[in-house]
């Protein structure tokens, strides 16, 4: 049998097959630009400023570029005692040239990363260069400031060596990679971000659970009330909802402090002394109050908007069942929500995880969370791939909590609305 | 991704570009201090030269400049900075180095314009704006006895009660070190020296702490200036350190019971830095001159108890007293810088926080987080 007579033709006589993949095609495109300016969003906002996050926290190219001679030379240096009169030479080389380019503060800055302190030796050699001797630049540059003389700083020269580095994620967890090559902690005074990043969890971890305390009742309550009711209560979930969040931040400063009105109160009906008021602010108390007010409405909606659905005849089937109120609720009333309170605790658990303005006024003395860390490095000490690192770190880690909650409930089972 | 990224930035900047295009966009902090600036210097000089002064608000720090520039469009033409910012700005290229004694004007008596101001600028790229003092007040209606010296911030047994401090170590150790019986020295030199020698920083952290788990004593830290002459009224603490002009607005403006203590100051400092590649270069360098000469700087202190830079601004105050804009207020005793307020003070030294903020930060973290 020959194949023409298997394919069937359109009325043009082109195959049928090809026709509807052409007639499929157009469709296809259709459809692709249809999406295409949500995935260009997608793309531009998202996956590239990421891409770049992650490019910026590993990539230590300019600092290599800077000091070819001296990172040649540091290569036979084994790092244990001050190195020979090679580097030393080759590091003023490298820098005499920095220097008339007018480029060595990058230098010093980078430097300083690493190890503080460079950047005032750095500009003052900077200065005496110009009258160095030839010969015996060791002697000379040890000379202009006695921290040339101390081995951490050449250390630090060195650990800056390779074009990519995964220096910045360790130092987030308050590593640091010795002459060695091991791993190991920085010393006990300067460990502080490990510090911040279980408060930052544990901050977050309690706003959430608070939040999904005081909002299931709430929640409950706005879907079962008559509509005359509810929408008013609606309204006073949502009224600090259009509150400026530094106003509602002072407001609980003036209610909570020691001489604030709650305490005030509390003294003039006599639960407490004087003399022994309650701190209730600028400690985590502070924090945890304060932020479980401002995180609330994103618990309430999500439960809300579950709850609404849930036909109040299933409860009643479960009592009529023979369940008291108890086992009726938690048997068929409480699964039910489970979708609602997933989408809550992520919300109010990925937010609570990046707040810092709130906890900054109210936390006190642990009012210092990761993302004021980022800040800082953002904003002052403009080490944009330290900072870069800790984000995505902080964006790992919330993809952690996502992967175990899809694991735990699935992710299939969260619901908005 | 690097090109693209810079597109992006590039696209939104574009778009931040409004009617900015033919006028010196000066960066500043915003609220009653950019009012002060505006109203004392900016607006006069804008009208003297017929150039547009636009004022923006930032809040602080090289980032945006930074991004700004990565992206080639520049949309600032003067940033207020920090002494901290015009090293890193410097370094990292971002501002114009000045000529000084070229670039700006002489005193009215012919003094060159280096000579006039308070100190040596950290950094070539700045020149002085404002300084303005951490020091400590306390509300006189809350303690018997009324505290004189920076050894009294630190003493729980005469003057019990909770201290508010600054939520970093900036300013912070100075006054630990000081009241901790260190010699301060010419501007504070001394302070310094022991703070950069080994073990120093240690010494002075551990005074904080001290202070901190006294029960008599213990820390409420601020974030905003706002919050210490609130936390002085509110009776939250006995003493608190701030910056000298919100304690003014509290006393003059609002007529609040605080008093303001000198002893122990650190004098701090604002500066302006011409950014390079500005959209207008040549007109903000201009009015960048006019607006730091004597009689200008001398304007901002008739709206906010913040002292002029220049030495002869000073003597126009004196002799335009009072020079407050309430029309009774002497302003030159209220100054930082008056001779009176000079007893005891130490200049902060942005070369040494330049070099040494990242790591004690790390080390003032660590303390707070064992309170």
């Amino acid at each position: 049998m020959s194949s023409e007579t298997q394919k069937i033709l359109t009325t043009d006589g082109i195959p049928l097959e090809e026709s509807l993949k052409k007639a499929e095609k157009k469709n296809k495109i259709k459809a692709f630009l249809l999406v295409a300016p949500l995935l260009l969003y997608l793309l531009i906002t998202y996956i590239f400023p990421i891409g770049d996050m992650f490019l910026r926290s590993i990539d230590d190219k300019m600092v290599t570029k800077m000091l070819p001679k001296t990172f040649k030379a540091m290569e036979q240096w084994d790092g244990k005692d001050l190195p020979s009169e090679e580097v030393f030479e080759a590091f003023y080389l490298d820098y005499r040239i920095l220097v008339k380019e007018k480029t060595f503060g990058k230098l010093a800055t980078q430097l300083n990363y690493e190890k503080n302190g460079f950047k005032s030796i750095l500009k003052k050699l900077a200065r005496k260069q110009k009258k160095f001797e030839e010969g015996n630049y060791k002697e000379q540059i040890m000379k202009v400031h006695k921290r040339w003389a101390n081995v951490e700083y050449w250390r630090a020269i060195k650990r800056r060596a390779p074009n990519y580095t995964y220096a910045k994620y360790l130092k987030g967890v308050d590593m640091y990679e010795d002459e060695n090559g091991k791993i190991v902690q920085v010393e006990e005074s300067r460990r502080v971000h490990k510090k911040l990043w279980f408060r930052t969890l544990e901050i977050a971890f309690f706003v959430t659970v608070f939040c999904f305390l005081m909002a299931y009742p709430i929640a409950h309550l706005l879907a079962t009330l008559p509509m005359k009711y509810s929408n008013l209560l609606m309204i006073c979930v949502l009224l600090p909802f259009w509150t400026s969040l530094l106003v509602r931040t002072a407001s609980w400063m003036i209610l909570l402090q020691q001489q604030g009105i709650v305490n005030d109160f509390f003294v003039w009906i006599g639960l407490v002394a004087d003399e022994s008021r309650p701190e209730m602010m600028y400690n985590k108390t502070g924090t945890y109050v304060a932020m479980t007010q401002i995180l609330l409405p994103f618990m309430v909606l999500p439960l809300y908007s579950v709850m609404k659905t849930i036909s109040p005849s299933l409860m009643r089937a479960g009592k009529s069942l023979g369940g008291t109120p108890f086992v009726a609720f938690w048997k068929v009333y409480f699964p039910l929500t489970i979708p609602g309170i997933g989408a809550g605790c992520l919300l109010v658990f990925i937010l609570a995880i990046g707040y810092y303005i709130t906890p900054a006024l109210v936390g006190g003395a642990s009012g210092t969370l990761i993302s004021n860390q980022i800040a800082y490095h953002m904003k002052s000490t403009l080490d944009w791939s330290f900072a870069s690192a800790m984000g995505l770190m902080l964006l790992l880690g919330v993809l952690a909590i996502y992967w175990v909650y899809n694991k735990l409930v699935g992710i299939d089972n969260i619901k908005l609305g | 991704m690097k090109k693209l990224s810079k597109l992006l930035l590039t696209l939104t900047f574009a778009l931040s570009i409004t009617s900015s295009a033919f006028a010196v966009t000066v960066a500043s902090w915003g609220g009653a201090y950019t009012e002060s600036q505006k109203l004392g210097y900016g607006d006069p000089t804008a009208k003297a030269l017929g150039i547009d002064i636009n004022w923006v608000d930032y809040s602080g720090g090289l980032s945006e400049i930074k991004a700004q520039k990565e992206a080639g469009a520049i949309n600032w033409d003067i940033m207020d900075v920090f002494a901290m910012d015009t090293i890193t700005g410097c370094d990292e290229g971002i501002f114009v180095e000045f000529d000084f004694d070229k670039d700006f004007p002489p005193a009215p008596d012919g003094t060159p314009a280096s000579e006039d101001f308070f100190t040596s600028m950290p950094s070539k790229c700045a020149v002085g704006n404002i300084l303005y003092s951490w020091n400590y007040a306390y509300n006189s209606e809350n303690l018997k006895n009324s505290p004189k010296t920076i050894k009294d911030f630190f003493n729980t047994k005469r003057f019990p009660g909770k201290r508010a401090i600054y939520k970093s170590a900036l300013t912070n150790l100075e006054i630990a070190l000081a009241a901790d019986g260190v010699k301060m020295g010419k501007g504070g030199e001394f302070l310094y020296k022991r703070l950069e020698a080994e073990g120093g920083v240690d010494r002075a952290i551990a005074k904080i702490k001290k202070l901190c788990t006294d029960p008599n004593g213990g820390c409420v830290f601020w974030s905003a200036g706002a919050q210490p002459p609130e936390l002085l009224m509110s009776g939250e603490v006995v003493m608190a350190t701030g910056w000298n002009g919100r304690f003014f607005n509290a006393t003059i403006g609002e007529g609040a019971p605080i008093v303001q203590v000198w002893d122990g100051q650190g004098l701090d400092y604002e500066y302006f830095a011409l950014v390079k590649g500005g959209p207008d270069e040549a007109n903000a360098k201009k009015a960048l001159a006019m607006m730091t000469n004597t009689e200008m700087l001398a304007g901002s202190a008739k709206y906010i108890a913040y002292a002029p830079w220049r030495k002869s601004s000073i003597a126009v105050m004196e002799a335009g007293e009072p020079w407050y804009k309430d029309g009774k207020t002497n302003m030159v005793p209220h100054m930082p810088t008056a001779p009176a307020n000079l007893k005891k003070y130490f200049l902060v030294n942005a070369d040494f926080w330049a070099d040494n903020s990242a790591e004690i930060g790390e080390k003032w973290e660590a303390m707070k987080a064992g309170l």
